[in-house]
C-alpha cells in the first residue's frame, strides 16, 4: 500500500488533484482511495487530502496514515503546518516554493534531517504561467510522476487528458503544459 | 429519450457521485430537494443530469427539507418514481414527513449521507440522523463504501417498489468517509441498471383518473392501530424480498449482499458489531489479529430496518464476547445497536458477553488500532469469564475514562 | 506609515485557527458556550479593539494570515480617507481611527482584494502584491496616476 498526503488550502485543488491521480491509477488496474480532511471548510483554510493505492481492495477507512509521499501545494503551509507528522524513514516530500531547496530547508528545521528526501518545485509560478491562475494541483501531479516513478510521463499525460475531457481544449492543453513543466523542473 | 452516459467498467467515484448515478440510471421522475452538506452533490448531480438531458426527470427546488419530503410524498402519491437526499439537520426537519411517507406506503428512496446532529454544529459524519429515523417505518439499508452506495441505491428502488413491500427506503452512507472518498466502483451500464430496476409499477396513483383516490386520511382509534400493524407486518415481511433482490443483484454483478454481513465469523471467538465504514476498518483489524492467533470476526447489519433479529442471532451464535459499536450519542441509554443485538442474543442458548462502545461522534476518527484494542478487550472478558469493564464505554474520547454500569454478579 | 502596534500579532498573542488546546470531556464548557472576553466586559464597547481582553476563543485572537497568497499594501500618501475600503472589507481588516485609514490588519486579512477594487483614488491607495514582497519594496514600485484617454 502506498499512502500520499496532500497539504493544501481549500480552493487550491488538492481534492481534485487526489481524485485525478486516483483516476489515472485506477486505469493501471490498481485500487485507489482519495479523500480529504477539511479544516474550517472555507476557501483558504488549511486542509489535507489523501490517497491510498494498493493491489487489493482498500477497506481501511481510518483517516490516520503514515504517508510515503507528502505533497505540499501551498508555499506557506510548509512553514505553518506540521508536514512531517507521522512520517516514515523513507517518506518523500515534494514542496511548492519560490525558494531553492537549500534556502527552504534552512528555514524549516524539521526538514533538515530529511534533506535527501525533499524535492522542490514552484507549482504556484508554473500554474500562473501556464493555466493563468494559482491552481497548483496539476503541476504537483507532474512533480509526483517524476519523483515517484509510478508512471511514464506520456502515459500520465494521456490519462489526464481523458480525466479532463469535459473541459475546453485550451484548459486541457494548459494543464498538460503545467504537468510537463513541473515534471522537468522538480529538483 | 434521455441520452446515455458513457460509463467505464471501473470508475473512481465517491459515495455521493455513485448514489447520484444510481438515481439517474433508475430514471427517477422527480427529485424534490433542499440540499445540505455532505449530501449536496447527490441532488446537485441529479439536477445536472436533468439539465443536460441525461435523465427525463423533474428537479424541484423547495424551501426546506420538510417541503422536500412533502414534495416527494406528493410526487410519489401521484405515481412517479421519486428520490431525494439529505443529512443531519435536514433529516431532522424531514422527520415529520418521513412518517407520512411510510404510512401512505410510498416507495420513495432517500439517500441519507450520515452526519452528526447539532448542537454543537458539525458537518462530519456520525449515525445520529440514521438512528433518528429508526422508528419511522422506512426500510434502512447501510452502505459501507462508495460502490455499495451505488449498489444499495439501485436495490432500494426494487425493494421499496416491490408490490409486497411498498415502503420507502433509506440508503445510508457515512458522511465524508464514504460520501467524499473516491474509490474504485464497478457500475452497471445504463441499460443493465435500468433493466434490473425495471419500470415503475403504479399503485393507487392520484393521477389515475379512472380511479380517483384520497391520500392522508384521518383515522383516530378505530382505524389507526390496524393500519400501523399492517405497515409493521409489511416491514417485517420485506426481509424475504430484500434477500431475493440482493440475490438477483449478486447474479448480475458478482457482488453478494446479505441483510447481515459476516466476516471471518466461522470460528470467531470475539466479534464486533458495527455499521458503516467502521465495518470495513474492523475487518482490517480482525485480519491483523488473526495473524496473531486471535479469532476475531465482524458482523454488520446491512439492513438496519427491518432489524435482522433472526440473522444477527445466527451470525453470533457461536461467539463468546461481542462489542456493539454505536456511532450516535445514546441520550441516556445504552446504544441502539447494543440494545437490539443484546435482545436478539438473549434468546440464544449461548448468550455471549455483550458490551457497548460509543465512538466516532461528530466524525472522530476510528482507527484500526482502536478496533484491535476493542477486540482484545473482548478477549479479556472471555478469558475472565465475565465482563471486566463497564458495560458501556466511550472509545476515542479525550479526558478521563467514561463508562457506565457493571455486570451484576451476586 | 503602517501603525505597527495595531497590526502586530504579538500584541494579542495571535495564533493559527484550530490551534486551541484540546481539552477532555470533563473540561469543555457546558452547552458549547464560548466567552468573548476574559473577565468582566462591562463597558468594553467604549474600548478600542487593541485594548480589549479578548478570550482565546474569540476569532480576534486567531490569525488567518497564512491563508493569503497575495496581500493588499496601503499607500498613505495617496489615500483620501474616503473609508470605502473600511466599509467593504468582508473581514473587518481595515484599521481606521477617527475616520482616518491607518492600515491593514494582516492577521485577519485573507487577501481577497475587495478593498483594492473599491478604492477610488488614482493611482489606487491599495494594491495587491505577492505575500512575500516587503512593504518598502511594494511602495517603491507604486504606479503613477493614469492619464485620461483622449476621446
Ligand atoms: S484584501 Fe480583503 S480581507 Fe484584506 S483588507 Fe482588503 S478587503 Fe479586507
Ligand atoms: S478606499 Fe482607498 S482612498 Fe478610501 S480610505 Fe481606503 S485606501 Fe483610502
Amino acid at each position: 500500500m502506498i499512502e500520499i498526503r496532500w497539504h493544501s488550502r481549500a480552493g487550491q485543488g488538492a481534492v481534485t488533484g487526489a481524485k485525478g491521480l486516483g483516476d489515472v491509477v485506477s486505469t493501471t488496474g490498481k485500487e485507489v482511495q482519495a479523500f480529504a480532511l477539511y479544516g474550517s471548510a472555507k476557501r483558504g483554510a488549511a486542509m489535507r487530502a489523501y490517497n491510498r493505492i494498493d493491489d487489493k481492495q482498500i477497506i481501511n477507512h481510518e483517516k490516520f496514515m503514515l504517508p510515503d509521499y507528502v505533497l505540499v501545494i501551498d508555499p506557506a503551509l510548509a512553514f505553518t503546518d506540521n508536514i512531517t507528522e507521522n512520517d516514515k524513514e523513507a517518506t518523500k516530500y515534494i514542496i511548492t516554493t519560490h525558494l531553492d531547496k537549500e534556502s527552504l530547508i534552512k528555514e524549516i528545521p524539521a526538514l533538515q534531517e530529511r534533506a535527501d528526501r525533499v524535492f522542490v518545485v514552484d507549482c504556484m509560478q508554473i500554474s500562473l504561467d501556464t493555466i493563468g491562475r494559482a491552481v497548483p494541483n496539476a503541476p504537483m501531479l507532474g512533480a509526483f510522476v517524476k519523483i515517484s516513478g509510478m508512471f511514464e510521463l506520456d502515459y500520465f499525460l494521456e490519462s489526464m487528458k481523458r480525466v479532463l475531457s469535459k473541459f475546453p481544449q485550451k484548459i486541457i492543453d494548459a494543464n498538460m503544459d503545467a504537468i510537463t513543466r513541473a515534471y522537468n523542473e522538480v529538483k | 429519450m434521455a441520452q446515455k452516459y458513457d460509463i467505464k467498467e471501473t470508475e473512481v467515484w465517491d459515495g455521493n457521485y455513485a448514489a447520484s448515478q444510481a438515481l439517474r440510471q433508475a430514471r427517477v421522475d422527480v427529485v424534490a430537494a433542499y440540499p445540505i452538506t455532505p449530501s449536496t452533490p447527490i441532488v446537485e448531480n441529479y439536477g445536472n443530469y436533468v439539465a443536460n438531458g441525461y435523465v427525463d426527470g423533474e428537479f424541484v427546488m423547495v424551501e426546506s427539507e420538510h417541503a422536500a419530503m412533502s414534495g416527494c410524498v406528493g410526487a410519489a402519491a401521484s405515481g412517479g418514481r421519486v428520490a431525494t437526499a439529505t443529512s443531519s439537520q435536514g433529516f431532522a426537519l424531514m422527520a415529520e414527513v418521513l412518517y407520512q411517507a411510510s404510512g401512505m406506503r410510498l416507495p420513495i428512496v432517500l439517500t441519507v449521507v450520515n452526519r452528526a446532529l447539532a448542537s454543537p454544529l458539525n458537518v462530519r459524519g456520525d449515525h445520529s440522523d440514521m438512528y433518528l429515523g429508526r422508528d419511522s417505518g422506512w426500510i434502512q439499508i447501510d452502505a459501507f463504501n462508495a460502490e455499495e452506495a451505488y449498489d444499495m441505491t439501485l436495490c432500494a428502488f426494487r425493494i421499496g417498489e416491490h408490490l409486497n413491500v411498498r415502503l420507502p427506503v433509506m440508503v445510508h452512507q457515512d458522511g465524508f468517509i464514504t460520501s467524499h472518498t473516491a474509490q474504485n466502483v464497478h457500475p452497471l451500464s445504463d441499460d443493465d441498471a435500468y433493466q434490473f430496476v425495471g419500470d415503475y409499477k403504479g399503485v393507487d396513483d392520484m393521477l389515475d383518473f379512472s380511479r380517483p383516490v384520497t391520500y392522508g386520511a384521518q383515522t383516530e382509534e378505530d382505524w389507526h392501530y390496524e393500519h400501523k400493524a399492517k405497515q409493521h407486518k409489511a416491514l417485517m415481511d420485506s426481509r424475504a424480498v430484500i434477500d431475493e433482490i440482493f440475490e438477483e443483484y449478486g447474479k448480475l454483478t458478482g457482488r453478494n449482499y446479505k441483510r447481515v454481513e459476516s466476516y471471518m465469523m466461522e470460528d470467531a471467538e470475539v466479534a464486533i458489531v458495527a455499521l458503516g465504514t467502521t465495518v470495513e476498518t474492523c475487518r482490517v483489524a480482525a485480519e491483523e489479529l488473526r495473524a496473531e492467533g486471535i479469532k476475531a470476526g465482524v458482523v454488520a447489519p446491512r439492513c438496519f430496518r427491518p432489524f435482522p433479529f433472526d440473522n444477527i442471532r445466527e451470525a453470533l451464535k457461536n461467539v463468546k464476547a461481542v462489542a456493539c459499536l454505536d456511532r450516535s450519542s445514546p441520550g441516556g441509554a445504552m446504544g441502539a445497536l447494543f440494545n437490539e443485538v443484546s435482545a436478539a442474543l438473549y434468546t440464544t442458548e449461548a448468550r455471549p458477553l455483550v458490551t457497548n462502545f460509543i465512538y466516532g461522534l461528530g466524525g472522530r476518527d476510528f482507527s484500526i488500532k482502536e478496533a484491535k484494542r476493542i477486540f482484545m478487550e473482548q478477549k479479556a472478558h472471555v478469558d475472565a469469564g465475565h465482563i471486566t469493564t463497564p458495560i458501556q464505554q466511550f472509545s476515542g474520547l479525550r479526558g478521563p475514562k467514561l463508562g457506565f454500569f457493571e455486570t451484576k454478579r451476586s | 506609515m503602517q501603525e505597527r502596534d495595531l497590526c502586530a500579532a504579538e500584541n494579542r498573542g495571535a495564533r493559527e485557527l484550530g490551534a486551541e488546546k484540546l481539552v477532555g470531556w470533563d473540561e469543555v464548557q457546558q452547552g458549547v458556550v464560548l466567552n468573548s472576553f476574559e473577565g468582566d466586559a462591562t463597558g468594553i464597547v467604549l474600548k478600542k479593539a487593541e485594548e480589549r481582553l479578548y478570550s482565546d476563543f474569540n476569532s480576534y485572537t486567531a490569525t488567518v494570515a497564512s491563508w493569503r497568497v497575495q496581500k493588499p499594501v496601503f499607500n498613505i500618501d495617496v489615500c483620501i480617507d474616503c473609508q470605502n475600503c473600511w466599509v467593504w472589507c468582508p473581514d473587518s481588516s481595515i484599521i481606521s481611527r477617527d475616520k482616518q485609514m491607518l492600515g491593514i490588519d494582516y492577521d485577519h486579512c485573507k487577501g481577497c482584494e475587495v478593498c483594492v477594487q473599491v478604492c477610488p483614488t488614482n493611482p489606487k491607495s491599495l494594491l495587491m502584491f505577492a505575500e512575500h514582497t516587503e512593504l518598502d519594496a511594494a511602495l517603491s514600485q507604486w504606479p503613477e496616476k493614469t492619464k485620461k484617454e483622449e476621446k
